[in-house]
């Protein structure tokens, strides 16, 4: 895919994101956006080896969000995919239709998200069983900056060092803002690079909001050696002015105003609204 | 008289797992067994040893798991449990992932090495997992068959491993699937126990017959889920129960008979004798521990005589 064929597919995936978020009044709007281009990258430009018509096919790369409160992304991805019907990607925010967070029981979806600091490891364990039956599947981990906090991610990161596990990548979307504050490049977050290559990992940072360096990055990467952590550098709220690096749009819902002022903005004057 | 430790004949039978399946994974989080050392000798790809990081030890369980590794993961009681808790409950239990956790160290097995390593809460806390099986073998024998029964089982299991050799209670394989034995026949008072100490309630129903007083025991094998068929064969045919534990008396096995005889709308008296809810930061024996819980031999026999 062409790279202004994958920003339309990330202009779409935002509108779809805003709709659903105005509609139900329920959703992670910031986050979500920090992250869609990495999606659309993983999804769109063949960087993730997987199959739609067979979700379960065993050789299947695995990819594993740790940041599920980004679902509705996902939602609309896969609607677009064809992994969900139209009429499911409908239900979202309803009683026992979609949720605030992803389930195994939606084709496309590894892992039960919700609690920060899993998926790191869950990842090692996937790389850890490709290693073992030498197969050359990847298993991704997409974490927010804020997981980092958690200590069991600092459990795996340890371990799939040693373990020279090179067929995990960890993904941080280091949007420098968690629920209630910023972060900062303080005592944690600055020289990370090195603190991971400390470990024994391989480390890249690049601009997540950008379709090139994510495709080059995801390029360089494709025979590591050892594991590989990127920092994607993203900024919160992406795509919608008045919402970037906005820590009120970490779980705010627009008001009818505000969704058309982001509205106009995602679908440009000469466009059609309500694109899904 | 099996003079196998319980927790040989468990390995002995993962040893056997392990040959015979090349998808099968041994995790540890440092934790040794002397019976371990073949498989780790033996099959060294499929053993790891994760380092004392519990949480992680289950995140990875998952993964091989959901690649379609069969995976037990080993390491005390307490830590394998309550350390990684939520990875438990997220990543295994809430997908219905089969692996299987060996606790070893039930109640005060680690007596000298304090209350980090007491397990005598890892019952409370692992039973709330909905459809998780909790295994806790009194002998070698059924720990033997307990290793097949995790490994073929199709959701997550917990098996929390005694240490020692134990006298047989005879388990058969139709009392394994009810997941208790009555070993020693019914009165109107029963004992209800498990692992170590339904050793002692069988030594605490020789005292009482001395003193008169008719006690049967049942052994529970499996803690969760208790199958229907303990009600008609032992609840219904009880006037009185008392459940004797080295685990904390909040939701430990005495909970587990009281909601039973709650839910069925059974009016009998039920004596519970466990782990007070009291910090406890005490060193020594497992018997001096009994002594301050009072479930040495003298307060059980006290307390009973006058139930």
């Amino acid at each position: 895919m062409e790279i202004r064929d994958l920003e339309e597919k990330a202009r779409r995936v935002r509108l779809s994101v805003l709709e659903s978020i105005v509609a139900s009044g329920k959703g992670h709007i910031g986050g979500t956006y920090s992250c869609t281009d990495l999606l659309v990258a993983l999804y769109y430009a063949g960087i993730l080896r997987f199959n739609f018509r067979d979700p379960r096919w065993p050789d299947r790369d695995r990819f594993l969000i740790g940041k599920g409160h980004a679902c509705l992304a996902l939602y609309s991805i896969f609607t677009d995919l064809g992994l969900l019907p139209d009429a499911r990607f409908d239900t979202y925010g309803q009683d026992g239709g979609l949720g605030g967070q992803l389930d195994t029981s939606i084709p496309g979806v590894e892992y039960n998200t919700g609690s920060y600091g899993h998926v790191l490891g869950i990842a090692a364990g996937i790389a850890l069983a490709a290693k073992m039956d030498q197969k050359s599947l990847r298993a991704y981990a997409l974490m927010g900056d804020a997981e980092m906090y958690e200590g069991s991610v600092w459990e795996a990161i340890v371990f799939a060092g040693h373990h020279k596990l090179d067929r995990l990548v960890g993904i941080i979307d280091r949007n420098r803002l968690s629920t209630t504050d910023m972060l900062d490049d303080d005592s944690f977050f600055k020289d990370f690079k090195e603190k991971m290559r400390s470990f024994d990992w391989d480390c890249h940072e690049f601009n997540g909001h950008s379709f090139p360096e994510i495709l080059d990055v995801f390029d360089r990467i494709r025979n590591a050696l050892r594991p590989v952590m990127l920092i994607a550098h993203t900024v919160k709220g992406k795509g919608i002015s008045f919402m970037e690096n906005g820590i009120k749009w970490h779980h705010g819902v627009p008001t009818a105003t505000e969704a058309e002022r982001a509205r106009r903005e995602l679908v440009g004057k000469d466009q059609v609204a309500h694109v899904r | 008289m099996s003079d196998k430790d319980v927790r040989d004949a468990f390995f002995d039978e993962v040893y056997t797992i392990g040959g015979q399946d090349k998808d099968f994974v041994f995790l540890t989080d440092d934790m040794d067994a002397f019976s371990l050392r073949r498989f780790k000798q033996d099959f060294p790809s499929q053993f790891v040893n994760i380092g004392v990081a519990e949480q992680n030890m289950i995140n990875l369980a998952a993964g091989l798991s959901l690649c379609g590794k069969k995976v037990f993961v080993y390491g005390i009681a307490s830590y394998v449990t309550l350390r990684c808790f939520e990875q438990i409950k997220v990543n295994l239990c809430s997908m219905n992932i089969p692996v299987t956790i060996i606790g070893v160290g039930a109640g005060f097995s680690f007596s000298f090495d304090g209350p980090t390593h007491h397990g005598t809460q890892d019952i409370a806390v692992m039973r709330t997992l909905p459809e998780i099986t909790l295994y806790n073998p009194s002998d070698s024998s059924a720990a033997s068959r307990c290793a097949w029964l995790a490994y073929e089982g199709k959701g997550p299991v917990y098996v929390r491993l005694e240490k020692g050799v134990y006298p047989s209670l005879g388990y058969g394989e139709d009392e394994l699937a009810d997941g208790f034995k009555i070993v020693r026949p019914l009165q109107g008072l029963n004992i209800v126990s498990s692992g170590f100490m339904t050793h002692e309630a069988l030594r605490l129903a020789e005292g009482l017959k001395k003193r008169d007083v008719r006690a049967g025991v049942v052994d529970l094998f499996r803690l969760k889920p208790v199958r229907e068929t303990f009600l008609a064969k032992v609840v219904e045919k009880s006037k009185v129960l008392v459940t004797v534990e080295d685990n904390s008396l909040v939701g430990g096995i005495g909970t587990i008979v009281g909601e039973i005889l709650a839910d069925a709308g059974v009016s009998i008296r039920l004596k519970r004798i466990g782990v007070r809810d009291k910090q406890f930061l005490h060193y020594g024996s497992r018997a001096w521990l009994h002594q301050l819980n009072g479930l040495d031999a003298e307060s059980l026999l006290a307390s009973v005589s006058g139930t």
